[in-house]
């Protein structure tokens, strides 16, 4: 009886922890995603020399933050304004030369929570008129993220340690009802280590099978709600869709952490909770 | 071989159990200590056992001086002694077979010997026939009997039985001291037997140790009425 308790415990802490990690991961990589959608505008002077947008584009590169560089060239401006309003219709702007538009670059940011010292840095490099970003919307996903993981963190730290002690508790009882059996083994002359070597092993086993189970579960509801989401598609939260985190992406490393943690516990809390039986 | 020199011994809280003993037990010696409960006589086996150690004097136990043992000598000491309780104190989720089996297997004997051993001391006890049951199968006198078996296959030079009759019909409990004497006078082997019962010791004699209130009163070898009887 006690050793199903045990396992169920340490399976239904590995769950939980288990789901928080995988719902803070998730939602971090949404809002991450969201983030990277943001675009730095840069326009440069409108006397900057001819050939040195392509030299900008170099410099822009090598600034770490930065994504996707996309040149719009002065004609590539005008194209859009006689698109967006004069409804295409070129001969209205015959005779306007394209160079009172400025060059200009659309830069995705890759680092949304450094948007602050991006923006400086690329408005001091030369030529550079303005540089605009949506501010305001970066600041709160930035700082949605930064909530996201440290709430996260923080539950997933609290769940640890409140699941570390359910099983030590659980383990502890299921020693204790064995107590007399570790007294009759010492007066019999067993040494500790003999005594300790079964309960261990039986620790990691069961360590081992509440890994296993955690695993398929989380598994199995994992790729259920993540069905369930993407029949969702036809709303906004198609975009957040399409941003889960496929469990094959994930199922590696939490195997083995559901493992070694599972095999840790296991063991480390028989040894530790037989230590009292063992001086008689 | 036991030997006690001007041992006493204080609980924690400064209770005096037991007040300057000694006590000798040569090899081979079948002795019984009696005393009302409270006497001091589970100070001594406490002692013997080495579960506390003496506030002072020498506790000598087959040769190993048990206040200068090391914790890691213990299982060594524990080897050289075979245990007998009033509560029996089998592993209840083992058969008879493997109560006995177990106290080989901790000092990692071969499994031949194992096979050999066990079904000896079984058959020595009379109790073959219920060597694949659980002690909670057994009665009582069957009971004593395997930690009987469990505490002889080691072949131990000494053997300690404290209050062995105590949960037993009294019409198993002679059975059960009469087991004990014939492998103290077959074995050779050492016996110390703790009791309250009177009237048993009364009934088989031989040397008899009284103790009341942490004092040894009475040290001398009685005549049994079964001896007597004999006559």
């Amino acid at each position: 009886m006690m050793t199903v308790a045990s396992v169920g415990t340490l399976v239904a802490c590995l769950l939980i922890v288990g789901l928080a990690v995988l719902f803070s991961i998730n939602v971090d990589n949404i809002v991450a995603y969201i983030g990277e959608q943001n675009e730095l505008v840069v326009f440069l002077d409108l006397d900057a020399p001819a050939e040195y947008p392509a030299v900008f584009e170099q410099e822009l590169r090598s600034v770490s933050g930065l994504g996707e560089i996309v040149y719009i060239s002065r004609d590539d401006a005008m194209k859009s304004v006689v698109d967006k309003y004069l409804e295409g219709d070129a001969g209205l702007m015959d005779g306007v030369d394209s160079s009172f538009l400025p060059d200009s670059f659309r830069v995705k940011i890759t680092a949304p929570d450094q948007l602050d010292t991006l923006m400086q840095s690329v408005g001091r490099m030369d030529y550079v008129d303005r540089v605009e970003a949506p501010t305001e919307l970066t600041k709160t996903l930035v700082n949605i993220r930064r909530m996201v993981n440290t709430f996260g963190g923080g539950i997933i730290a609290a769940l640890v340690v409140v699941s570390m002690v359910i099983i030590t508790n659980t383990i502890r009882a299921s020693v204790f009802t064995r107590r007399k059996e570790i007294g009759i083994m010492k007066y019999v002359g067993a040494t500790n280590t003999f005594i300790r070597i079964p309960f261990i092993v039986e620790g990691i086993f069961l360590g081992l099978i509440a890994a296993l189970t955690a695993f398929f579960i989380t598994w199995g509801g994992y790729d259920l709600f993540a069905g369930m989401v993407s029949r969702e598609s036809s709303s906004w939260l198609a975009i957040v869709t399409s941003h889960i985190v496929p469990f094959s992406d994930l199922s590696a490393i939490l195997l083995s952490c559901f493992l070694v943690s599972g095999v840790t516990v296991g063991a480390f809390g028989s040894a530790f909770s037989m230590r009292g039986y063992l001086k008689v | 071989m036991i030997d006690l020199i001007d041992v006493s011994f204080q609980y924690g809280n400064g209770t005096e159990a037991l007040h300057d003993i000694n006590l000798r037990i040569n090899n081979g010696e079948f002795a019984f200590i009696v005393g009302s409960s409270g006497a001091g006589k589970s100070s001594i086996l406490k002692l013997l056992l080495r579960e506390t150690l003496a506030t002072s004097g020498q506790v000598i136990v087959n040769g190993f001086d048990l206040n200068r043992l090391k914790p890691s000598q213990v299982p060594k000491f524990r080897r050289s002694i075979g245990v007998v309780f009033q509560d029996f104190r089998l592993i209840p989720d083992m058969t008879v077979y493997e109560n006995v089996a177990f106290s080989l297997r901790v000092t990692d004997r071969p499994v031949k010997e194992i096979r050999r051993r066990v079904p000896e001391m079984l058959e020595l006890m009379n109790l073959k026939h219920k060597a694949r049951q659980h002690p909670y199968e057994l009665s009582g006198g069957e009971q004593q009997r395997v930690a009987l078996a469990r505490a002889l296959v080691n072949d131990p030079p000494l053997i300690i039985a404290d209050e062995p009759t105590g949960n037993i019909d009294p019409e198993f409990s002679y059975e059960i001291v009469e087991l004990l004497q014939r492998i103290n006078r077959e074995h050779k082997t050492t016996l110390l037997m703790v009791t309250h019962e009177h009237e048993m010791v009364k009934y088989f004699g031989g040397r008899t140790v009284n103790i009341e209130q942490g004092n040894i009163v009475f040290d001398d070898y009685i005549v049994g009425s079964k001896d007597e009887e004999s006559r």
